[in-house]
């Protein structure tokens, strides 16, 4: 197909399309740098008069809020971004490290036979809460529960399949000549993928790593579940900020949501190439 | 708040876990019934792994000097052995452990799971019968799905026409057509919970495009609450099947096309009859993987209605969660998790026939 231009119409459809995309994330951007007054007024402000970070402090020092006359917030949201970023970069590294070596094992030695996959599918099709019940009985009875390394645990183990798919997928592209040249070099087998496998997909394993992090970072059932009062991670606490203050404290909750969604965004365009590479399981490439 | 009753009970079931483990050991015959009955692939591949080891670990991998046939093996078992003993942990295991309570009538406020007492098919019977709660939630959850795919593909599909073709800022305007997708579920359902508030912005265009009074309390009305979900859904996974087709729609190749062209086909026809066809397997594997996460829709209805008003947006995750976490009826949440497996595997297993050798082998494209 020869590449036309697009005809007026059709760039009309676009901008109108753009809108709404880009709508929903102004909003959040906007209520967030809202004033109290501003929060929930009616008609509702699309854009602040006097943008302020108050909200972004408050997050850290509840009662920052109180030189607007707002009542505090009860708890500041510092624990649970530390929760998030302990849970989510741990989890991914030890997600991508076992996923990394089962990618190697089952593109080059097609280990893990035929059934693994369909019962890795399987296993992305069971509804988390059900997953989440016996989690709950086997961490209470082992102390894990309400604990990072238990949360940490389940985030790897939710992401594994992802990771080892997507880097298959890496390995794959790679023609094994190169490893075997390695070998008649000299170097054992393990020597060999580890030196010359891992540094040839380098651009690969950063993608995967990135799309595990996003995975991670959006995690909320399991932490909902498993966390009570030792464990806090940014999706918990937004929902608990909304059950709490039934929308009093809007522009408090936005800075926290704006606060969880620019990380992702930031990553998420870096590996834009690679998402869907990673969301259908290596099975789409660009 | 909720949660403190169910957490400090298993952990005293916990404690007395010497009765724990003599129960198993009186309890197994249905136990491992279950689990034998359940492991089936997982178990088939154990086996084929345990046989390896002796043969492998006998003769080290040299050091230096590669020797094919025994080398290998350890290699390969050292590499894949690690994340098999991760998902068998922490992904079989608890599939077992929920298997096994899917059958019994136990609950946190009943101590140890091992001396719940065995009922059978009793809560499959239940839920599949005389649970209308748990039939609307299934049902709801099928109609938000085709609805929801339907919209994402038709509006994902269009948009990745359009950027077949030339204009200014193209790989800008990719760029801010994916963020959606890039947000974090409880995130969006947060935003669109605040878009839909009564005197929120998009009642604000409402009343000013149709006149005052055509603002919808969206989430006191089930249909307008429903279609809250439906709205805050297709905006946020439209452009993964905007990704996906437009990758697709890149990779068809150029000769059949020409051909249809210069035979005179219309570009209408070329598109449905030439295009489209060759796209199907990127199509399906689109739709076989947004069906797998729409079926547990979860994060933004929490966000956006709680399943509410009523059960009028409950879906059947937060059916289920709300059985196990708000009314401690884990057995019962159980068993419904195992008919939503079984019947999520059966569909998605049909659709993904077609394509299952490009989606598990790893793409040839």
């Amino acid at each position: 197909m020869m590449p036309r231009k697009l005809t007026p119409l059709q760039a009309l459809v676009m901008g109108l399309a753009l809108i709404v995309v880009l709508f929903p994330v102004f909003w959040i951007v906007m209520t967030a740098i809202k004033p109290p007054t501003d929060w929930n007024a009616s008609p509702a402000i699309w854009v602040p008069s006097k943008p302020t970070l108050i909200n972004f402090q408050t997050l850290f020092n509840p009662d920052a809020i109180r030189e607007y006359g707002v009542g505090g917030v009860s708890q500041a949201a510092t624990d649970s971004v530390i929760g998030s970023l302990l849970a989510s970069v741990s989890a991914t590294a030890i997600s991508v490290v076992i996923g990394l070596f089962s990618a190697i094992g089952i593109s080059r030695y097609g280990n893990g036979g035929k059934s693994t996959p369909l019962v890795i599918l399987s296993g992305r099709m069971f509804p988390p809460a059900a997953i989440a019940v016996p989690f709950v009985i086997m961490f209470s009875t082992i102390g894990l529960i309400d604990s990072y390394p238990g949360l940490i645990a389940i985030y790897a183990a939710v992401t594994l399949p992802f990771s080892t798919w997507m880097l298959k997928s890496f390995v794959e592209d790679l023609p094994r000549e190169i490893e075997e040249a390695a070998m008649i070099d000299g170097r054992s087998r393990m020597m060999a993928h580890l030196t010359v496998t891992i540094p040839l997909i380098k651009g690969g394993l950063f993608a995967t790593t990135m799309f595990v992090f996003i995975l991670n970072w959006s995690e909320f059932m399991f932490a909902l579940v498993l966390s009570y009062s030792n464990v806090s991670t940014i999706p918990v606490q937004l929902a608990k900020y909304v059950t709490a203050t039934a929308g009093t404290l809007y522009g408090v909750q936005a800075a926290l949501a704006v606060l969880a969604m620019v990380p992702l965004v930031i990553v998420g365009y870096r590996i834009q190439s690679h998402l869907a590479r990673g969301m259908t399981f290596g099975a789409i490439k660009q | 708040m909720n949660h403190s009753a169910l957490l400090h009970t298993p952990a005293e079931a916990g404690t007395d876990s010497g009765t724990g483990v003599a129960a198993r050991s009186s309890a197994p015959p249905s136990l491992r019934a279950a689990a034998s009955g359940a492991s089936g692939p997982t178990g088939a591949s154990d086996t084929t792994g345990a046989s390896d080891v002796p043969g492998a670990l006998a003769p080290r991998p040299g050091n230096g000097t590669p020797r094919p046939r025994n080398g290998a093996r350890a290699v390969a078992l050292a590499l894949t052995v690690p994340g098999q003993v991760v998902s068998l942990l922490v992904l079989v295991l608890p599939l077992l452990v929920a298997l096994y309570m899917s059958f019994t009538d136990w609950s946190p406020t009943r101590g140890s799971l091992f001396d719940a007492e065995f009922v059978g098919f009793e809560n499959y019977g239940e839920l599949l019968i005389y649970d209308t709660r748990f039939t609307y939630a299934v049902l709801r959850t099928l109609c938000i799905s085709v609805v929801c795919l339907s919209l994402e593909f038709t509006f994902g599909l269009g948009l990745a026409v359009l950027f077949m073709r030339e204009f200014r800022g193209k790989s800008l305007l990719f760029s801010a057509f994916l963020t959606p997708m890039m947000i974090l579920p409880v995130v969006v359902g947060y935003i669109f919970w605040m878009l839909f508030q009564s005197n929120g912005p998009v009642n604000q265009v409402l009343e000013l495009a149709f006149g005052a009074g055509a603002g919808v309390e969206w989430f006191r009305s089930a249909s307008f609450a429903v279609l809250a979900v439906i709205i805050t859904e297709v905006w946020h996974w439209t452009p993964l099947f905007f990704l996906i087709l437009l990758s697709g729609l890149n990779s068809v190749p150029e000769n059949p096309v020409r051909a249809a062209v210069i035979l005179g086909a219309s570009p209408r026809q070329v598109f449905w009859r030439v295009v489209m066809p060759m796209l199907k397997p990127v199509i399906i594997v689109a739709f076989v993987i947004r069906s797998m996460e729409i079926i547990k829709l979860f994060d933004e209805v929490f966000m956006l209605t709680r399943g509410g008003p009523g059960s009028s947006t409950e879906t059947i995750s937060l059916y289920i969660y709300k059985l196990a976490f708000n009314d401690f009826q884990l057995a019962y949440g159980a068993a419904a998790a195992f008919i939503v497996l079984i019947g999520s595997l059966v569909l998605v297993h049909l659709l993904l026939a077609p394509v299952r050798d490009q989606l598990l082998e790893g793409g040839r494209k």
